[in-house]
């Protein structure tokens, strides 16, 4: 195989107000036609906006197999349509061998929720209520779509906001470039729901109208629903089986603005900075660019800030540039967004057929940039950007060139090893930095004296950390100490941090109140803390953290799934140094309702907390001179069977300094390792000292990294199992220095 | 209306919507700027208490340039609702 590769493009798949099918919503779009229409999904009355590019006729029953049509979410049924129709248009068998999927999305099964939550005192609820909230957790899609179209190798769900369909193909072209993948179906999707419809309404960020990007007269966004996958592939493998190439996906780029939960940063300066890195990935100059899909929401702010951002990364080019949104035609899709609009972006390469920006009538002449005239326009794009950016500042930009271009640069083969330099916890026995950890893997003595657990809202600074609830609280404390407890700077740092549900008792408070006062009373400045990513966006708002910046929700993985994230960012060049794990602060909706939906029956009491690492490249850290507890030697993650994902891990090798930790005490793990060459290593469960919760894989790995510093254990097998989801961390301690 | 009242009222629900955990309602000047700097709110910070100020004192705030008249003190907010609220 070529070390030097490319990722192609070879499937799109698109289901929008527009459209069933990804050519036919790129034909309405090229047409002019609008998908706006009133909502009828939901009541909107006393709302400043009555309409939304809404998916008619969509039902989720119909797309669901018979024995689950009352459980899937819309956003379930719109993800399944379009990335089988991404891995239909590239030719590839369901279920191929080698296939891992990425889902960004940011309301989930909230639509299919929000009558149950918003009546619902986290108490018992009936069956019914419940089969309602088996679609709530936002990794559902991903079951969904593997049940389908799968078993998928591995999958990953991910929610940075409004760039998290980009980010998810982010990760999937860090997959194929580090060859843990042969086929990645990377996308977003998002059902429209009262939530996020009355909470950008009680922002004032929605038009009344259908929303008009770069008008001058443009007065909001307007909401869409609808899902859009790209099925991406190294270009050997596209060439091996004679797969047509429809786009090179040749650049990206990832980074937090830390700045403001809901305002972009209005210079455009760390934008214009992701751009910028998405073309020098891609080895291309502003000179090369003959298109943008823009992120456009016809807010005032966003595109104001978007055209400056263009400004400052294409120079002079700008105006020679084609720009346009999708926006105007099939509405703000939210997580969903990136991933329709980067297929859009490749179906405008592909046809050579720029799509005008519907809605667009009096451009707004300052922003000064070359819109496509609104008949579109017909030329050879030879390269194109397709951008993203979210509430809590994370931006996503991505470089799509045609499938004639000649190769510029091709993701990299040598990837660093990836090493612990600092690690944090928070739980029963209160805030752990260090190799104070080492501690979880004792379990707790009968006699034991209660420890007095702070309140992590208390340990920050009051001014910053306005409206934090316990997640953000929680996540905010656990990387500012990673962070110190490695002595590295927060600049260029990224945060991935797992949830299992997001924030269930904050969203249910926020229904409630729109269920009995009325729209006009939601709250404003509750509604940016909902989205799942708001924990993390907080978090590198408060401790300035510019690297790549996301949420996970994995289930009881979600810590897991977020190191798996984390190595990804590291190990693809998109960042030196990323905090990873996870938060679950008590919660009694997750505890009585969602939690035991998912959690083993022999599962001990439920506990609280959360786990940090700070995983470094070893390059990095070797030259910042970083204090290493532990290096990565094996990382697993997958999804087919606990017995294939053993079958990587190299044997132990005997010394009774060896050591296994388990996250949780999932029986089918337990079994499964007693069968194993690790049975025989001395073993310990983290959850018999922490409680039962969805983050203990972070405590579990701080721990473990804790247990090999000084090198007290010569190594641990960190273990992580929910539900047909399979860690395997094997920590070693670092090499020993080369004394040269 | 007791004016000295509805000032404590106001500051009240300034620290108890915007979460100013560090402050109390007595270190609010009834003449000082209550956005940009002074307390260093925000425009989200404005719609939740025009948001607050109506479900509480039944008064609607306009949006824009007259909005921000009205917040610019604790003083002026009082004399609008003062001025507007339903008796």
């Amino acid at each position: 195989m070529s070390g030097r590769e490319r990722i192609a493009v070879t499937g799109v798949g698109i289901v929008s107000a527009l459209g069933p099918d990804a050519a036919g919503t790129f034909r309405q779009i090229c047409s002019g036609a609008r998908g706006f229409s009133p909502v009828t999904l939901f009541d909107v009355t006393g709302q400043r906006s009555r309409i939304a590019a809404q998916v008619s006729g969509l039902s989720a029953r119909d797309v669901a197999p018979a024995a689950e049509a009352d459980v899937w979410s819309r956003s379930d049924a719109l993800g399944v349509l379009a990335a089988a129709e991404a891995l239909a248009h590239a030719g590839v068998a369901t279920g191929a061998d080698g296939l891992a999927l990425s889902v960004g999305g940011t309301t989930g099964g909230m639509y299919e929720a929000e009558g149950v939550l918003a009546k619902m005192d986290g108490e018992a609820a009936s069956d019914a209520s419940v089969r309602r909230l088996l679609s709530y957790p936002l990794s559902t899609t991903a079951e969904r779509i593997s049940a389908r179209l799968g078993p998928v190798r591995r999958a990953i769900t991910l929610c940075s906001a409004c760039s998290s369909g980009a980010l998810a193909i982010v990760q999937g072209a860090a997959w194929l470039a580090s060859r843990r993948a042969e086929y990645v179906l990377a996308g977003g999707t998002d059902g429209l729901c009262q939530l996020t419809y009355t909470g950008f309404n009680s922002l004032g960020a929605m038009d009344p109208q259908a929303c008009r990007p770069f008008d001058g007269r443009r007065a909001g966004l307007s909401l869409g629903e609808g899902a859009g996958f790209l099925l991406l592939e190294l270009e050997s493998g596209a060439r091996a089986r004679g797969a047509r190439v429809l786009a090179w996906l040749t650049g990206w780029s990832v980074q937090a603005e830390a700045h403001h939960i809901t305002h972009p940063e209005p210079s455009g300066a760390v934008a214009a900075c992701v751009i910028e890195r998405a073309l020098a990935r891609a080895g291309r100059s502003p000179a090369d660019v003959d298109y943008v899909n823009a992120h456009g929401t016809g807010t005032v702010h966003n595109d104001a800030m978007e055209a400056r951002a263009l400004q400052r990364a294409l120079g002079p080019e700008i105006g020679r540039v084609f720009v346009s949104s999708s926006k105007g035609s099939i509405g703000h899709t939210l997580g969903a967004a990136g991933g329709i609009e980067a297929a859009l972006t490749v179906l405008t390469l592909d046809a050579g057929r720029l799509p005008a920006t519907g809605g667009l009538e009096v451009p707004d002449e300052t922003l000064a940039l070359r819109h496509v005239p609104a008949a579109g326009h017909e030329m050879s794009v030879r390269c194109a950007l397709s951008n993203s950016f979210g509430f809590g500042g994370t931006g996503a930009v991505l470089v799509f060139e045609h499938r004639s271009a000649e190769r510029q640069s091709a993701v990299a083969t040598r990837q660093p090893e990836v090493v612990i330099t600092g690690v944090s916890s928070f739980g029963p026995d209160g805030a752990l930095v260090g190799v104070a950890n080492a501690e979880y893997a004792r379990p707790l003595g009968a006699d034991a004296e209660p420890v007095v657990v702070p309140d992590p809202l208390a340990l920050l600074e009051p001014a910053k950390s306005r409206r934090f609830d316990a997640s953000s609280a929680l996540v905010t404390l656990g990387a500012e100490q990673a962070l110190a407890d490695g002595a590295a700077p927060a600049a260029e740092t990224g945060l991935v941090c797992g949830t299992a549900y997001g924030n269930v008792q904050r969203s249910v408070a926020f229904l409630r109140r729109v269920s009995e006062r009325g729209p006009r009373l939601a709250s404003p400045a509750d509604f940016p803390h909902l989205v799942p990513s708001a924990p993390s966006g907080n978090a590198s708002i408060y401790l300035g953290l510019t690297g790549p910046v996301t949420s996970v929700s994995d289930l009881g993985t979600s810590a897991e799934a977020a190191v798996e994230l984390g190595i990804s960012f590291i190990r693809s060049g998109l960042a030196e140094r990323v905090i990873a794990g996870a938060a679950e602060p008590a919660d009694p909706f997750i505890a009585r309702v969602l939690s035991p939906l998912h959690v083993h029956k022999n599962a001990p009491a439920r506990g609280q907390g959360a786990g940090w690492v700070l995983l470094e490249s070893a390059p990095a850290a070797a030259h910042r001179g970083a204090r290493v507890y532990a290096r990565i030697a094996t990382w697993i993650a997958e999804w087919s069977t606990p017995q294939a994902a053993l079958r990587a891990l190299p044997a132990p090798q005997g010394s009774d300094t060896e050591r296994v930790l388990c996250a949780n005490v999932d029986p089918e793990l337990i079994a499964v390792l007693d069968e194993s060459s690790w049975g025989r290593v001395a073993r310990s469960e983290i959850a018999a000292r922490a409680g039962e919760h969805e983050a203990l894989g972070g405590v579990a790995l701080a721990c473990g990294a804790a247990l090999v510093s000084n090198a007290r254990s010569s190594a641990v097998l960190v273990c992580g199992l929910s539900r047909g989801r399979h860690y395997f961390a094997l920590l070693v301690p670092p090499a020993v220095p080369d004394s040269r | 209306m007791d004016l000295s009242e509805l000032k404590q009222g106001i500051k009240q629900l300034i620290v108890d919507e915007l979460d100013l955990r560090d402050r109390s309602p007595e270190d609010i000047d009834d003449a000082a700027p209550l956005f940009g700097e002074g307390l260093g709110l925000d425009s989200l910070d404005a719609l939740q208490l025009a948001m607050a100020v109506e479900e509480r004192y039944a008064v609607k705030i306009p949006e824009g340039e007259e909005a921000k008249a009205i917040f610019a003190s604790v003083n002026a907010l009082a004399a609008y609702i003062d001025a507007h609220a339903l008796r």
